[in-house]
C-alpha cells in the first residue's frame, strides 16, 4: 500500500494516510503542492508536505473559521479572506446573503488552479460575482483597504510561509481595514500540541483589539485534533450571535455557536498557564 | 519579506515552535539585518534561570558570567536576583557598572591576580576559592579575614568539555591547604568546590564528587575544623545536536546524592553558565559560499571558529537551520542528492576554521541564504575575536 506521511516538523506526533492514487503533484513559486486520492477521506490536499484539507471533514475546518464572525457581525457586507485559495472559506462566506464584496487574497495562484481543477467540492463557488480574486501577499493588500466587516485569515501554519499574518504589525492594519463593528478571525493551531501559539496570538491581539476570544473545534484530520481559532472584535462579543443563522450549514448552529468557546474559567487558566500539559 | 527555512524533525526537539517564530518574525522584520548575529529568546532565560537550583534545597545560583557576559543579559539576571560568578577585573568591572552588591559575587578562578584579588576585596566580596598554597598567601595578603574554599579535582568522564588538570588539588592536599588557611586564622575556610566538567552528560561524576567532598568535610570535621558550604560548580548540559538531560532531571539526581551523602546542614552553591544561556541562544549566519574540491562539498558562513564557534575545536556539535529558496524545476531529487555530506567552515583564512566535517545536510545551500545554529547563546560571543578583519557577532535579546 502507498502511504503518505504528513511532515509537520513539530507535531509530535505523525499522520499516515493511505493513498489510492496521487492526482496532482507539482511545485509553485511558492510551495509544493499535492492533491492525492485516500480510500479513507477522500481528496487530500497537501501544501509542503501538509495537509490542508480533506473531501470528508473540510467543513469542520471551514464552518468553524468562518460561520462564528460571520454571526456575530449583525449584517457582515465587505469580507476579506486572506489565503483559502481552495475556496472552501469563500463558500462558507457567501452563504450570508448579506455579503456584497468578498476579496480572496491568495499569494499562489497555483492553489487557486489546482482546487478549481481537482477540489470542486470547496471551489465551486469563487466564480461567484461577488468574489474578487486577488494574487498578492495578503499583509500588503491589507493596507489597501477600509471599511472591512470581517477579516478572515486561512492560512497555513504560523511557523511558515505565513508568519506575517500573525505579526503585531498585521494585527494592526487589520485593525485599521476594519468598520467600527468588524471582527478578524484566524485558526491558532492545536491546543493540544501548541497551546503556546495560542496563546501568544491572544496576548499579541489583546495589545490592539479591545474583545479578544478564542474558541476551539476538534478536526480529525489536523495534528493535534483540538484546533484553536483566535477571534477580535471591536464591538460585539462573539460569543453571541447577533443575526439569523444561514441556511445550509452541516455543524454550525447558533447553540453551537455558544457550545465552542472555551468556559470563562478555563480559558483565563490556560492563559495564565495554570493549567500545563 | 518572509523567509522560508527547511526545519526537521531534529530541530524542533532542539528549539521549542514559539522561540522558531519569534526569531522568524525577527528576520522578517528586519531584512537588511547583519550577520553573524545572536538572538536570544528572553523568555527561555528567565525560564532557565528560575529553574536552575529549584530542586536543591538550601542553594544559591551564581551565574558564570564567561558564559556571555552580555550587560543587557546580566541586567536581566540581576533583577531575578541571581549570583555572579567572575574570574577577572573585567568581569567585575562589568557587575560593578550594573551595581551588584558584592555578596552577590564569588569568584572559582582558583589562580588569581593580586590586583583582581585587591579589587574584589575592595568591592566587599567575602568568598575566594584556592588550591595552591601560592593563592593562599596572595589571600592572606591581599584580601585578608575572607572566606576560602578549596577547589578539588573530580572526573570528568562524560563531559563534552572536559576541564583538564588545569585546576584542583586531591584530597590529601586539599586537608593540608585548608589546615594551613586555618592555622593562619587570617582565611577562614568555608568550604569545598568542584568542576564536574562542562556539558556533563555523565550524572554519576555529581555522585562521585559529591561523595569525595564529602569525605573532605569529614576529614576538616575530624580536625575540628567545620566546613558550611558545597560549591557544586556548573557542568549542566544543554541540547545541541543529542536530546541532554535537562535541568530538572539533573537536579533531582543532584539532590538526591546530596540527600545520600551529606546529614549535616550545608549550603548549596551552583556556578552554571551553558544551562543558563547556552540554549537560548541563535546564531544567525550567513552562507558566504560553496565549493566543491575534488569530492568534498565545501559550505563557507560568515561565523566560523574565531568568531564565534570556537567550541566546535573542542568537539561541540551545532545543529544547522538551512534557508530554503523555493525550487522551481520539477525533478524529483533522489536521497543521495537530497543528503549530500558537507565540510562546514569559517569565513577566515585559517586552515583551522572548519566547523564541522561530514555533515548531513537535506538542503541546497547557496551563497546569501541564512543558516540558523540553535543553542549558540553560550561560550560563542565571549570567545569570539575580530581575527582576519571578521566581525564578532552582535547580540539581540527578543
Amino acid at each position: 500500500m502507498v502511504t503518505f506521511t504528513e511532515n509537520e516538523p513539530f507535531s509530535p506526533i505523525k499522520y499516515q494516510y493511505a493513498v489510492e492514487k496521487i492526482l496532482y503533484k507539482g511545485k509553485s513559486q511558492f510551495q509544493e503542492i499535492m492533491v492525492f486520492e485516500s480510500p479513507d477521506f477522500g481528496k487530500v490536499f497537501v501544501l509542503d508536505n501538509i495537509v490542508q484539507l480533506t473531501e470528508r471533514d473540510e467543513f469542520f475546518y471551514h464552518e468553524m473559521l468562518t460561520h462564528i464572525a460571520m454571526h456575530t457581525h449583525p449584517n457582515p457586507r465587505k469580507v476579506v479572506v486572506i489565503g483559502g485559495g481552495d475556496g472552501g472559506t469563500m463558500r462558507e462566506v457567501l452563504r450570508h446573503l448579506s455579503v456584497e464584496k468578498a476579496y480572496l487574497v491568495e499569494i499562489d495562484k497555483k492553489v487557486v488552479e489546482v482546487a478549481k481543477k481537482y477540489l470542486p467540492f470547496v471551489s465551486s463557488k469563487l466564480d461567484d460575482p461577488r468574489v474578487e480574486i486577488h494574487y498578492t501577499d495578503g499583509a500588503e493588500f491589507i493596507k489597501s483597504i477600509n471599511n472591512i466587516d470581517i477579516v478572515i485569515v486561512d492560512s497555513t501554519d504560523a511557523i511558515g510561509m505565513a508568519r506575517t499574518l500573525y505579526s503585531e504589525e498585521f494585527f494592526n492594519n487589520v485593525y485599521k481595514c476594519l468598520s467600527p463593528d468588524g471582527l478578524y478571525v484566524s485558526h491558532t493551531e492545536s491546543l493540544g500540541f501548541h497551546r503556546e501559539m495560542a496563546i501568544e496570538v491572544q496576548n499579541t491581539l489583546k495589545k490592539i483589539f479591545p474583545i479578544v476570544d478564542l474558541y476551539s473545534f476538534p478536526i480529525a484530520t489536523y495534528p493535534g485534533n483540538w484546533w484553536s481559532f483566535a477571534i477580535a472584535s471591536k464591538r460585539f462579543d462573539p460569543r453571541i450571535p447577533n443575526k439569523e443563522q444561514v441556511p445550509g450549514t452541516k455543524l454550525y448552529d447558533h447553540e453551537v455557536h455558544k457550545w465552542v468557546f472555551l468556559p470563562k474559567t478555563l480559558y483565563l487558566r490556560i492563559m495564565n498557564e495554570d493549567v500545563q500539559w | 519579506m518572509v523567509r522560508k527555512f527547511k526545519i526537521s524533525d531534529l530541530h524542533k526537539r532542539i528549539i521549542s515552535k514559539k522561540t522558531l517564530f519569534k526569531v522568524l518574525t525577527y528576520i522578517d522584520k528586519n531584512p537588511d539585518l547583519e550577520t553573524p548575529l545572536l538572538l536570544i529568546d528572553k523568555e527561555k532565560l528567565v525560564q532557565n534561570a528560575k529553574s536552575l537550583g529549584e530542586l536543591i534545597p538550601n542553594s544559591r545560583v551564581f551565574y558564570a558570567v564567561k558564559a556571555n557576559s552580555d550587560i543587557e543579559l546580566l541586567k536581566i539576571l540581576k533583577n531575578m536576583g541571581l549570583g555572579f560568578e567572575i574570574a577577572s577585573r573585567g568581569e567585575l568591572e562589568l557587575l560593578k557598572k550594573l551595581e551588584v552588591p558584592p555578596e552577590k559575587i564569588i569568584t572559582s578562578n582558583p589562580v588569581k591576580s593580586p590586583d583582581f584579588i585587591q579589587s574584589l576585596y575592595n568591592y566587599g566580596v567575602k568568598y575566594f576559592v584556592f588550591d595552591s598554597i601560592s593563592e593562599i598567601e596572595k589571600l592572606e595578603k591581599w584580601a585578608p579575614g575572607c572566606f576560602g574554599y578549596v577547589r578539588i579535582t573530580v572526573p570528568n568522564e562524560g563531559s563534552e568539555w572536559p576541564l583538564s588538570k588545569k585546576f584542583g588539588v586531591e584530597l590529601d592536599m586539599a586537608f593540608d591547604l585548608i589546615k594551613r588557611a586555618n592555622d593562619l586564622k587570617i582565611i577562614s575556610p568555608i568550604g569545598v568546590t568542584f568542576h564536574v566538567g562542562s556539558q556533563c552528560l555523565n550524572p554519576y561524576n555529581w555522585y562521585i564528587a559529591i561523595d569525595k567532598a564529602k569525605r573532605l568535610f569529614d576529614m576538616c570535621k575530624d580536625a575540628g575544623i567545620k566546613l558550611k558550604i558545597l560549591n557544586i560548580g556548573g557542568g549542566y548540559p544543554i541540547s545541541y545536536t543529542k536530546i541532554a538531560p535537562n535541568i530538572r532531571e539533573i537536579e533531582e539526581k543532584i539532590s538526591s546524592y546530596l540527600n545520600e551523602k551529606f546529614d549535616e546542614d550545608i549550603e548549596i552553591f551552583i556556578e552554571p553558565g551553558r544551562a543558563i544561556v547556552g540554549d537560548t541562544g541563535i546564531m544567525v549566519s550567513k552562507i558566504i559560499g560553496t565549493a566543491k574540491r575534488d569530492y568534498e562539498n565545501w559550505i563557507y558562513l560568515d561565523v566560523g571558529i574565531f568568531n564565534g564557534l570556537m567550541e566546535a575545536i573542542g568537539g561541540i556539535k551545532y545543529l544547522y537551520i538551512f534557508e530554503q529558496t523555493t525550487p522551481v524545476n520539477n525533478k524529483e531529487s533522489s536521497f543521495f542528492d537530497r543528503y549530500k555530506k558537507w565540510t562546514v567552515a569559517g569565513p577566515s583564512c585559517d586552515s583551522m576554521d572548519v566547523i564541522e566535517k561530514n555533515v548531513y545536510i537535506d538542503a541546497d545551500p547557496k551563497s546569501e541564504q541564512l543558516v540558523l545554529i540553535p543553542s549558540a547563546g553560550a561560550y560563542t560571543v565571549s570567545y569570539a575575536s575580530e581575527f582576519n578583519g571578521f566581525p564578532i557577532p552582535k547580540i539581540k535579546i527578543l
